[in-house]
């Protein structure tokens, strides 16, 4: 019997190419929902999500993200609360902070890829631009896209060529040799 | 001769402004070898808003030499073969510019 959710974990990919069919609101917001119950340091819930869906914002968006390859039916902008992350005393570099952004991330990747949607994530782009596009007041960070929408049938080309990872050239065990 | 027909609309050079001054930012914090990623990524997309009004020549420039570098493709994966695929694609665009603006007619 198939662990479902080692499947999906084994089985999701990036998608650079997107269709113009949209996304459902209801997808879309089941997406949002997994991003809801991701590990978050100290439970304390330091981002903010931002769900896009106009066209318009999207072109946008895109046009500020050099990095966007794929033209998404949604984007989810993920957002750290600066304000209330100073709050709790915590650096704005703190690991955590873009820790969370990850699970974050990784629960939506995951959500999308198994109600058959396809997504990837995006991280270069203007955070001064996207502000700018989103009026988001001045205590949220933008930080990373997560791009929604249903992969092409083609896609680009990986960015390296394809060499054999495994999880045992990823791991070493207990503590290296003195 | 000099071709004068606009190839692009005040839409299409925005989004490409955007594009290269967002691109120049976000450069600051990428792995250098984005820098030539980005740039061919901002010439597919300038590639793609005119292609289908400028002169024959050109397009058969658009289609075919600068379309053979893969779009996600870095400098890190094949150090050699990168270099060798720009290089291709300069002279394919240097080619193209003598022919287009009339050097390979007569001499100095």
């Amino acid at each position: 019997m198939t662990n479902p959710v080692l499947e999906a974990i084994r089985t999701r990919r990036v998608a650079r190419a997107m269709t113009n069919r949209p996304v459902d609101r209801p997808l879309l917001q089941e997406v949002l929902e997994a991003a809801r119950w991701a590990p978050s340091a100290g439970n304390r819930r330091l981002h903010r999500f931002v769900a896009v869906q106009d066209p318009l914002t999207l072109r946008l968006l895109r046009m500020v993200a050099p990095g966007m390859f794929q033209r998404p039916a949604a984007v989810v902008v993920i957002c750290i609360d600066r304000g209330r992350a100073a709050g709790f005393g915590i650096a704005p570099t703190s690991k955590g902070l873009y820790i969370d952004i990850g699970t974050a991330a990784q629960n939506m990747l995951l959500a999308a890829h198994s109600s058959g949607l396809g997504s990837g994530v995006v991280t270069s782009f203007s955070q001064a631009a996207v502000k700018e596009v989103l009026n988001l007041p001045e205590h949220l960070s933008p930080e990373m896209f997560v791009c929604l929408g249903y992969a092409a049938p083609v896609q680009p080309s990986a960015m390296r060529p394809r060499s054999r990872i495994t999880w045992q050239s990823l791991t070493d065990w207990e503590r290296f040799p003195g | 001769m000099m071709a004068t027909a606009m190839v692009l609309t005040e839409d299409e050079a925005l989004e490409l402004l955007a594009f290269l001054v967002t691109a120049a930012r976000t450069q600051l914090d990428e792995a250098a070898e984005y820098g030539p990623l980005r740039l061919l990524t901002g010439a597919r997309r300038l590639a793609a808003f005119i292609a289908e009004r400028v002169s024959p020549g050109t397009r058969a420039l658009l289609m075919g030499p600068l379309s053979q570098i893969p779009d996600m493709a870095v400098r890190t994966a094949d150090p050699a073969g990168y270099t060798a695929a720009l290089d291709a694609a300069c002279r394919a665009v240097a080619h193209h510019l003598v022919t287009h603006f009339g050097r390979d007619q007569g001499t100095l």
